[in-house]
Parts: structure tokens; C-alpha cells; sequence
């Protein structure tokens, strides 16, 4: 299965993966409605984005009470807007913490690659974010380990 | 001759242990499902109480559905008396079925303070479908709504009720609101935050009786202060069904006590949701844990293991979530525990508040309450669960949260957590979306 592969290193923190994904999910630019969310490392001098990975078990679908969310040929989980209560269970049931609740359509919403073109790979100037066939990983935590070593051993916020 | 497998109960741990085997076996077995009523989701019945879904939206599997799944039904009928040594179960009609494994997945029912008055008409329960249509019926624009108990069931309503134009008053024995949710500090912000938004919260109060007083309900409280209304909800527990068990030597504690399989003391008899007492997957501890999300974990689990698989479970997780006037509030495994370690903070400005649990350098539980427009909360929610359910120790991020409880994020990546959730899974192998099995092969 394709997979979004995450290179942090190659992340310039320039949010335009947040633009697109928010522009193909609402159909308007609100990076506080992107599901891919760019977080800043080292006092904001690197940064990294992460998503859901499409895990094995399907945390928010298998949590879904009234089978909602479902999975689309691209491999991704999706949810059906039709079948989506609101009820917020697929939101604690996730443990990644990478699918929201939309507080003004009332629904749950994810990553779902986009139908298998995922905007935000394309948007990425720096390929930063790769849309390949390889199996997903935990892409950000050498990283985020290597970034975060001062400001744990600092104290500092 | 192929095995015959018997589920009572159609709820959450009914239908996901069904789905199950087919996906396991195809329909290579025979399945027998049991059930009170025709399928549907207790979790949607607040949306259908304030008119977001139609009732049909509500129903789970339907008749076509469990036909496909090849599951011959009892639709309407109760469990009478169960015989294990015979393996045998007698509905309520007197029909006797026999098994070679069965489920036990009878759920749990609403239970009334114990007034008087409260069996009288217009003073309801919210659990059932049936329930709710009473409800619905009763609720009108400009209705007074009493409700009494201020817990989880209540507070998923609390939305709902609102938004059918009903002035709400909540009566609570306790001293505070929400007492198995969140911790007396989280509380303070939800009751201050509900009262902003025209909830009338009464705490500490006693309920003597319920009667009749011009054409209304009429709530007697001890220290005086009556209240009218034209509707009383009474969401004051549930209780696991468990009577028509006495007899059947099945070993029952709170719940029926069950292995890391979900069997009871009876090998070929599981139990599953609601009425089973199970590991907790943070203290080890046999716990009931009636909530969605364990009827289904504890339903896809005895589902695999009565298709032949051997599946271990890892342990139910307590957690909820419930919104009311856009404030998220939610919890996670043992963040009661007064012994506990415990960071909290509190950003009245944002109406925000975390409270984080440990156990040494591992997170063992959170209570997290947040606007829910606020993406600054709904971001850490989902992580702080996975951090308590992979238990992984967390080192110096433990200080950096006592600094910052807000800063979750990093936490959760520069432990590994991701690398951790990666290969688990319920069942050992990929979930299957909710589709399949819309027919068996076999």
C-alpha cells in the first residue's frame, strides 16, 4: 500500500502541506481544519508534520458505533459524512490523536489520502512529505528525540 | 458437524462478536443470535432525541444484514434460565436452545433513585430506544426538563435537550457533578461553564419524592425548594442484567468474571460488555467497564476466539467523552486514584484543564477539558490515550509535563508511542472495515 512517508529533516516548516490538505478537505484554506499538522522543534528553528499513518487496526473504525468509517480502495479510513453521528467516540478511541471533530459540520474528519493523491505530498516543496508504496513507520521519533535533547536537559519551554 | 454458536445480546459485544466470526469463518458455523430488541446503537440515541438522524439511522444490523451474516435470530425474546451442564438456554416463550460456545452479552439497564413518584408518568429513563421516543414525545420548545443525576448518560443528553428549546435543571445528590468522570477540579470548570450557558445545576441535594402539581411534575427536595417541570429524566445508573443467571453456577462478582479470553468460569460460556468483569488493561485489576468502547473490543475478541483463534485480550481502558455547550470533556484510565502522582493545570481563560496520572514515568491516566472549537484541545486528546494505553515509561518528558501539561505533543513523539501502537492490534491482524462481511461465502 502507498503510504504518506514522512523525511522530517527535510521539513522547512513552511505549512503549505496545511493549506493544501485544509483546501481539499473544506474547500477553503484553514490550516486549523488540516489533518496534517506541522509542529514546531528546537524553539522553532526545525519542524515536523505528522498524520494519521492508516494504522492496522483502525482505532477510530472499529470504535465507530454505527460503522461510519470505513476503509476507500486507496487503503486510507475514512469516514462517511451520511453515517457520522458526531458522538466523538472514534476521537478518544484513536490513539495517535489524528482524527478531529469538525465543530461546525457536526463530524468527524481524517486523512484520507485524498482519494490517493494526497494534496500535501504534492504541496510539499521539499519532499518532506512522500507518497510511496513502503510500509508505514514511525517516521518522527529519531527526530523528535534528536531536536528535543536541549530543551529537556534546559527545562526550558 | 460445524460449531454452534449462541449470543445473547444484540448490542455492541453481540454484533461485533458476530461480525467477527464471519470474518473469521466465513459462515462456516452456525450462528444463533438472541435478542430483546432489533439491533441498534445506544451511543446515536442523543442525536436521534434531538432530531440530527432519523430513527432509522439508529438500527445496527438489520434483518437483510443478519440474514447475509447466515444468523438465525430470536428477535424479541429474553433469556430465560441458561444450563450450562446441558449447554442449554430456555427463552422466555419456553424454546430451549442448545450451544457448543455461547456469549453472554445482556448489557445493562437504567436504574431510578428509589422515590416515590419516580415509576409515575412523565418522569423517564434514557437508555433505551423506546425510552427515547417517550422522551422525544414529551420535550417541547419553552419545556422545563429536570434531570436528575449528573453523570456520563446524563450529560450526553445535556446537548440535546437544550437544542429542542427546553430550559434545563440538573439535581444531583452528590456534592458536585460528573463524580466517576473527572476530578473535583475538572467538575468546577464544567458546572461553571454549563451555568454560563443557562444550566440551572443543583448539587448536594436529596430527592424525597415525585408527584403531581398543575398539570407538572413536582420534585420534593429535603431542604425545601420544589421544582416544577414539565418533564423529569431520572439518569441515576444502570445495572448489568444479570438476575436470570442465579442458579447457573456461573461465578459473578460485579460482572460475570472472565480470563484474558473472556471466558467465565464455564470454559465454553464468554462474557462480554456490560455484565462482564474483565482486566483492566493499566492496573491489571478485574473491573466492569461499561462503556462502547470495551462492549466491542471484549465482542471482536470472543468473536475470534469462539471461531477457533487463540486472542488474548490486552485489557479494557476506561475512557469517555462527552461535549456539552461546546466544552469537550474526557477522561482515561485510573486518573482517580488519590495516591497517584498527579500534575494539574488550569487556564480558566481558555476554560481549559488537564489533570496528568502516574505511576513512576508512565502516564496512567488524564482528564482533559477543553473548548471543543479549540484545536489546541481536541489535538492532545487521542494522544493522551495513547499514552496511557501503551503505558510506555516516558523518562525526562515526565518533567517536561510537570512544567507543561499542555505540551503533549512532543511528549508523545520523542517517547516513541507511534513505534509502540504500531503493531497492535485487537485481533493480530488488520480490522476490517464495518462493510464486510456483507455476505458469507460459504
Amino acid at each position: 500500500m502507498k503510504v504518506l512517508k514522512i523525511v522530517p529533516e527535510k521539513c522547512t516548516g513552511c505549512l503549505r502541506c496545511e493549506l493544501a490538505c485544509s483546501y481539499m478537505q473544506t474547500g477553503a484554506f484553514q490550516p486549523a481544519k488540516s489533518v496534517i499538522r506541522v509542529s514546531p522543534y528546537e524553539g522553532h528553528t526545525s519542524y515536523a508534520p505528522y498524520t494519521c499513518t492508516q494504522c492496522a487496526e483502525g482505532w477510530c473504525m472499529t470504535a465507530c458505533p454505527v460503522g461510519a468509517i470505513t476503509i476507500t480502495p486507496a487503503g486510507a479510513k475514512d469516514v462517511v459524512d451520511d453515517r457520522c453521528v458526531g458522538c466523538k467516540l472514534c476521537t478518544i478511541a484513536c490513539p495517535y490523536g489524528t482524527i478531529f471533530y469538525d465543530h461546525d459540520t457536526r463530524k468527524a474528519f481524517k486523512c484520507d489520502l485524498c482519494g490517493g493523491a494526497p494534496a500535501c505530498a504534492e504541496a510539499c516543496p521539499t519532499a518532506a512529505i512522500v507518497y510511496e508504496e513502503t510500509t508505514t513507520a514511525d517516521w518522527l521519533a529519531d527526530f523528535a528525540v534528536e531536536r528535543s535533547a536541549r530543551l529537556l536537559a534546559s527545562g526550558a519551554r | 458437524m460445524a460449531a454452534r454458536h449462541l449470543v445473547i445480546g444484540a448490542g455492541t459485544a453481540g454484533l461485533n462478536c458476530i461480525r467477527t466470526i464471519r470474518e473469521e469463518d466465513g459462515g462456516a458455523s452456525e450462528i444463533v443470535l438472541v435478542a430483546a430488541e432489533r439491533p441498534y446503537s445506544r451511543m446515536v440515541l442523543p442525536y436521534y432525541l434531538d432530531r440530527s438522524i432519523a430513527e432509522s439511522h439508529v438500527f445496527t444490523a438489520t434483518a437483510a444484514t443478519l440474514a447475509a451474516w447466515k444468523v438465525k435470530t430470536h428477535i424479541g425474546r429474553k433469556a430465560a434460565s441458561l444450563n450450562p451442564q446441558a449447554n442449554a438456554l430456555t427463552l422466555d416463550d419456553g424454546t430451549t436452545l442448545e450451544y457448543d460456545d455461547c456469549l453472554i452479552a445482556t448489557g445493562s439497564r437504567a436504574v431510578k433513585a428509589p422515590v416515590p413518584g419516580a415509576d409515575s408518568p412523565g418522569v423517564h429513563s434514557f437508555w433505551t430506544l423506546e425510552q427515547a421516543r417517550a422522551v422525544i414525545a414529551g420535550i417541547a420548545p419553552g419545556s422545563h426538563v429536570v434531570m436528575v443525576g449528573a453523570g456520563f448518560i446524563a450529560f450526553t443528553i445535556l446537548n440535546s435537550i437544550l437544542s429542542l428549546g427546553a430550559r434545563l435543571t440538573i439535581v444531583e445528590i452528590a456534592p458536585r457533578i460528573l463524580p466517576r468522570m473527572v476530578d473535583d477540579k475538572g467538575a468546577a470548570l464544567v458546572d461553571a461553564w454549563l451555568k454560563k450557558h443557562g444550566v440551572k445545576i443543583l448539587t448536594g441535594v436529596t430527592l424525597v419524592k415525585i408527584d403531581d402539581a398543575r398539570g407538572k411534575k413536582r420534585l420534593r427536595l429535603k431542604k425545601g425548594g420544589d421544582l416544577l417541570a414539565d418533564l423529569v429524566v431520572m439518569a441515576t445508573g444502570i445495572k448489568p442484567n444479570l438476575e436470570w443467571l442465579q442458579g447457573s453456577g456461573i461465578r459473578i462478582n460485579h460482572g460475570i468474571l472472565v480470563d484474558d479470553h473472556l471466558r467465565s468460569s464455564v470454559p465454553n460460556l464468554y462474557a462480554a460488555g456490560d455484565v462482564a468483569e474483565g482486566k483492566d488493561g493499566v492496573t491489571g485489576a478485574p473491573v466492569v467497564h461499561a462503556i462502547e468502547p470495551t462492549a466491542m473490543e471484549h465482542g471482536r475478541v470472543v468473536g475470534a476466539n469462539m471461531a477457533g483463534r487463540d486472542v488474548a485480550y490486552r485489557g479494557s481502558l476506561n475512557m469517555n467523552i462527552v461535549e456539552v455547550c461546546g466544552l469537550d470533556v474526557a477522561s482515561f484510565g485510573a486518573w482517580d486514584r488519590p495516591e497517584a502522582e498527579a500534575f494539574t493545570a488550569l487556564r480558566s481563560d481558555r476554560s481549559a484543564y488537564r489533570k496528568l496520572c502516574w505511576t513512576g514515568d508512565r502516564l496512567t491516566g488524564a482528564v482533559i477539558i477543553g473548548r471543543a472549537a479549540d484545536v489546541w484541545t481536541t489535538n492532545d486528546v487521542g494522544m493522551l490515550k495513547g499514552l496511557v494505553q501503551t503505558g510506555g515509561r516516558l523518562g525526562a518528558w515526565k518533567e517536561h509535563l510537570r512544567r507543561n501539561p499542555f505540551d503533549v505533543k512532543p511528549a508523545f513523539i520523542a517517547s516513541r508511542t507511534t513505534a509502540r501502537l504500531l503493531p497492535d492490534t485487537t485481533l493480530g491482524r488488520p480490522s476490517r472495515a464495518p462493510e464486510f462481511p456483507t455476505t458469507v461465502t460459504r
